[in-house]
């Protein structure tokens, strides 16, 4: 009889167990899901039942005529039983080789059901994935597409916005020079007219002077020699005297005419002042209200230290309304940043705006306000 | 897989007594694994040993012989040791009485003296695999409860209670369960496997003693003619 140790230790068996242990670590910390422990041992306990049946059998079949040739007492019976029994055990192993078989075939056929099934699970979640990806490129497409569209709505705006502006201030210029064009005319046409009744004037004058002189000669020619000479000489003073005057007249007519279009172009330019400083006024007025406005309209957000200051850079419509109200600067506090904003929306429509004279309008469409706790500028 | 919720990770940054009760899995594995790959090897020499001393003893071999042929008391195992007992004894009363009932009393009790013993060797550790496998779920559970309580109390003090505060709790607190699953499973399979193993080789073991009983009594029955005639 084979003498092989008999005593299990525990050895080998703690050896399996820590090197199962690490495997499974190593393969879950490698891929998570996959902790397969079952297999490997019994897989090992069908080989060895497999191959200690077989090698039983053998020794036995090795072992049988010794068996026959030695008995000795209680004979009979016992051989029929050993014969049957060997016959028993024959057709059991048979039928255990069949089983087997019919094992193998069984096994072979599931593993080959369950590897078409994996291929085909694969195929699908392929199909699936493919689908998946194919989906999110069009919703990527069609996203792409939308933010275009705004964009070009927005640059449309935009364009729009400034060809309106554009228009507005080209016919204010125009608007201002064509006053201007008329107010040179009209003075110049006034110029004219002085000046020509003044040489009209003039002439109808001498003409006179010259028919009384006439008239004078002829009477003093008609009277006295000496008279004559004397009315000449008086004539003569006279005539000298009367030019002087006229001359003096002309000359502070002109003077006059002078100082009258200097005193209307001064009158102008003053005026022009007061309508500047008026707009100016008005701007300021314009600003107060909508700091006002906004300061009413601002809800503080707590927590926020005294240093929090934020710019917020507002676009105006030609009525009033907010077109955007962004953060220029902020103030390192989105809470404080949001509250701006929103206190700008909420006082939104400055309709004051339209009060302004036109001319400054344009400036006043686009300004910052500055946020801090306590007020705003 | 993200960094932070690596099972490493996740078991590193477990609280402590999450952390005990997960070492305590473990250990609990690694000794019913090591239960389970002794008991099978223990099995499988049994089996062979019974199948080789079976075909030897039924080879007709002299049972003088083969008891001379067979060690020692101790170092005996399965049926030999059952054939050993049964056999000494049997000799042993031979020559003090006459009566062929006493005698295999005698044999009858030494050798279900042989097969307790031999059920006792067999069965040896079987019960600490019986242990894990129904006691590992529930410690594994209770990690999993205390680690979410962990997870509600640090969600109480959180000022936004987003998932992210809780899902490293939470996750590490299953691993717990995980990991007394991952125990109890296979203790239950091996269980289900080695006490049905043992109680087989048991009824073998039975069979051999009724065999080996119903020879000596044949034995007894032609030594009693012999001598009555």
């Amino acid at each position: 009889m084979a003498r092989q140790h008999r005593r299990v230790g525990y050895g080998l068996p703690t050896l399996l167990a820590i090197a199962l242990h690490l495997g499974i670590l190593v393969v879950s910390v490698i891929r998570f899901p996959s902790s397969d422990t079952e297999p490997p041992s019994q897989s090992v306990v069908q080989a060895t039942l497999v191959s200690a049946e077989t090698a039983t059998d053998q020794a036995q079949r090795a072992d049988e005529p010794p068996a026959s040739a030695k008995e000795d007492e209680s004979s009979e019976d016992e051989a029929t039983r050993r014969a049957e029994e060997e016959e028993a055990r024959r057709q059991q192993e048979a039928e255990e080789q069949r089983q087997r078989e019919a094992e193998a075939e069984r096994q072979r056929q599931a593993e080959q059901e369950r590897a078409e099934a994996l291929e085909a699970a694969r195929a699908a979640a392929e199909e699936a994935e493919r689908r998946a990806e194919e989906a999110r490129a069009q919703a990527e497409r069609r996203e792409q597409q939308e933010a275009e569209r705004e964009r070009q709505a927005e640059e449309e705006a935009r364009r729009q916005r400034e060809a309106e502006e554009q228009r507005q201030r080209e016919a204010e210029a125009e608007r201002q020079r064509q006053a201007e064009e008329e107010a040179r005319r009209q003075r110049e046409a006034e110029e004219q007219r002085q000046r020509e009744a003044e040489a009209e004037r003039q002439r109808q004058a001498e003409e006179e002077a010259r028919r009384q002189q006439e008239a004078e000669e002829q009477r003093q020619r008609e009277a006295e020699a000496e008279r004559q000479r004397q009315a000449e000489e008086e004539a003569r003073r006279q005539r000298e005297a009367e030019e002087q005057r006229q001359r003096e007249q002309a000359a502070q007519r002109a003077a006059e005419a002078a100082q009258n279009s200097l005193d209307r172009a001064i009158a102008g330019e003053a005026e022009a002042a007061a309508n500047a400083e008026q707009a100016q006024e008005a701007a300021n007025g314009f600003i107060n209200l909508v700091r006002q406005a906004v300061e009413q309209a601002w809800v503080i957000p707590p927590n926020v230290g005294d240093n929090a200051n934020a710019l917020v850079a507002i676009r105006l419509g030609p009525s009033g309304e907010v077109f955007s109200a962004s953060i220029a600067r902020s103030s390192g506090n989105s809470a404080f940043d949001r509250a701006a904003i929103q206190a700008v929306e909420s006082a939104a429509p400055f309709s004051e705006l339209r009060e302004l004279p036109a001319s400054v309008q344009r400036d006043y469409r686009e300004f910052n306000l500055n946020f801090r706790p306590g007020d705003i500028r | 897989m993200n960094d932070a919720m690596s099972i490493p990770h996740l078991i590193m940054n477990a609280s402590g007594v999450v952390q005990a009760v997960m070492l305590l899995l473990l250990i609990g594995s690694l000794l019913s694994w090591v239960v389970i790959f002794q008991r099978s090897f223990v099995m499988r020499r049994a089996r062979k040993a019974h199948r080789e001393f079976e075909d030897r003893f039924w080879s007709g071999v002299d049972l003088n012989e083969l008891y001379r042929e067979t060690p020692a008391e101790q170092d005996t195992l399965g049926t030999e040791h059952i054939f050993r007992a049964g056999f000494r004894e049997f000799n042993r009363l031979l020559p003090k009485t006459r009566s062929p009932q006493a005698i295999l009393d005698g044999v009858q009790r030494s050798m279900r003296v042989a097969w307790s013993r031999e059920e006792d060797r067999l069965n040896l550790h079987l019960v600490f695999l019986a242990t894990v496998a129904s006691s590992s779920p529930y410690i594994g559970l209770f990690g999993t409860v205390w680690g979410i309580m962990g997870s509600f109390q640090s969600l109480s003090m959180a000022q936004q209670a987003t998932l992210a505060t809780v899902a490293p709790w939470i996750a590490e607190a299953l691993i717990a369960t995980a990991m007394g699953l991952f125990a109890a499973i296979p203790a239950v399979i091996f269980y289900n496997r080695l006490s049905a193993e043992s109680s087989r080789l048991l009824g073998k073991y039975e069979d051999f003693a009724e065999e080996f009983h119903s020879i000596l009594h044949r034995n007894l029955q032609g030594r009693g003619e012999t001598t009555e005639g």
